[in-house]
């Protein structure tokens, strides 16, 4: 099956124009973050240090996951730390939450005001080591695999699971 | 020293990465019979995606998911074989090896025991660092020393649940509370399709031991009438792969119920494995 690609940063028309249940293929530049990054980068939005770090979360993707030799896949996006930062990270520009796994209600909600999305993502890390053109640690390597990574991908299959107040939970 | 230390080391360092990185046969005919069963395309979809991805896992011998998982070793013993120390010394280095060939996620945290639990120890950099769990051992009938080594990640760690059920002398009161806490888990799970690994015993580490070997032994062609009727009542939940619904929320379940006390209450150790689970493959020393 063939599916249509949109390339992050989201403008907010490609946000608008996904449905729930879609599968689109996600290229371009994506964050990869998760439990022990995630909090430290609400401290980096609070201090407003992203910047330095060459960090633009406009619009942007936030892929749940660890980057390492073993490659990547997501982890369950509703624990604490993940799905608990959720509203700062979308306050300051993450358009997309990517991960796996039922989120609250509340979650979903919170999307809406900003236009953001959930998508699931299997984790299928042997298809998506190929379709990982770079990646680039940005933010607090002491955390090794769970430090931030810029990841230039190419069509990434995932699912919209919530948009617009919708989800498929 | 009865045995060839290098051929150990190799033996068991392969075992490991044929686990982390291959499905059996068994695992790939439940797949696509999942997947001619599945009627929304979407699902459908879903589940070619996670086949072909092990696919491609086992062509290039690469890990199936990125949390390539805690190491865990099983051990079958003959009657007339022996278990040294050096021998699991030796299986300790090959699964060691075996994390370098994978390679495996490094993921082992340093330090102290409050460093180790919050995490202030740091992340090793190194595959190797992680520690295999602790070695379950089995005598069995036929006269083999034969290894198996299975690679359990987070997730169904997450969602996995070891506790008490009373039974009320009446076996649909358990099977019940299994149905109950499976449906919990695996809506949040998000990595299903789960196969479902159960075991029933009197204490916690007995039930958890025999989960283990329900995991060992599993045949995803073979299912008891209880673990047929657990895996059609949690499929009614309409979770789906991926948690975005569809019909196939249990591949299959695998429960060993072992020897019980006399008492109103059974312990029950219950694993969600994710859609790549039993990861395991053996090899006979």
């Amino acid at each position: 099956m063939e599916f249509r690609t949109i390339t992050a940063p989201f403008t907010d028309e490609v946000l608008k124009s996904l449905k729930v249940g879609e599968i689109v293929n996600v290229s371009g530049k994506i964050y990869a973050a998760r439990d022990a990054v995630l909090p430290k980068m609400v401290k980096m939005i609070e201090d407003g240090t992203l910047a330095e770090n060459g960090i633009d979360l406009q619009g942007g993707v936030i892929f749940h996951t660890a980057v390492s030799p073993a490659g990547v896949g997501p982890t369950s996006s509703n624990k604490l730390e993940i799905e608990g930062t959720m509203p700062e990270m979308t306050k300051a520009g993450i358009r997309m939450h990517l991960g796996k796994g039922e989120l609250k209600k509340e979650t979903i909600e919170m999307f809406k005001e900003y236009g953001a999305v959930y998508a699931v993502i299997a984790p299928v890390t042997a298809l998506l080591n190929s379709k990982v053109i770079s990646k680039k640690c940005v933010a607090h390597p002491e955390l090794g695999m769970e430090a931030c990574y810029e990841l230039i991908v190419d069509k990434f299959p995932c699912i919209i699971a919530a948009a617009h107040g919708e989800s498929m939970f | 020293m009865a045995f060839d230390y290098n051929e150990v080391v190799a033996k068991v360092a392969d075992t490991l990465v044929r686990a982390g990185s291959t499905f059996r046969q068994d695992k790939k005919d439940a797949y696509k019979r999942a997947i001619a069963n599945e009627e929304l395309e979407r699902a459908k979809w879903n589940l070619e995606t996670i086949l072909k991805n092990a696919e491609v896992a086992e062509c290039n011998r690469s890990p199936l998911c990125d949390d390539t998982g805690i190491p865990h070793v099983f051990v079958e013993v003959g009657p007339n074989k022996c278990v040294t120390g050096a021998l699991l010394t030796a299986i300790q280095d090959g699964v060691r090896e075996g994390l370098r060939q994978l390679p495996g996620r490094p993921m082992a945290i340093m330090g102290d025991d409050k460093g180790r639990i919050d995490m202030s120890g740091g992340i090793s950099p190194d595959s190797d660092a992680l520690d295999a769990a602790p070695i379950l051992i089995k005598e069995v009938e036929e006269d083999v020393l034969r290894v198996h080594v299975l690679m359990l990640g987070g997730g169904p760690a997450i969602r996995g649940i070891t506790h008490r059920i009373f039974h009320k002398h009446n076996i649909q009161v358990v099977l019940d509370e299994i149905v109950t806490r499976a449906k919990d888990a695996t809506r949040l799970l998000g990595c299903t399709p789960t196969a479902l690994a159960i075991g029933v015993g009197r204490s916690q580490f007995e039930a958890t031991a025999l989960m283990m070997e329900a995991m060992v032994y599993s045949d995803f062609s073979k299912q008891s009438d209880m673990e047929q009727y657990i895996t059609d009542k949690v499929n009614e939940s309409n979770v789906g792969p991926l948690g975005l619904n569809g019909k196939t929320t249990v591949l299959a379940t695998f429960m060993k119920v072992g020897p019980q006390r006399a008492s109103g209450v059974r312990v029950v150790a219950m694993r969600p494995g994710c859609c790549f689970e039993p990861r395991m493959a053996c090899v006979e020393l």
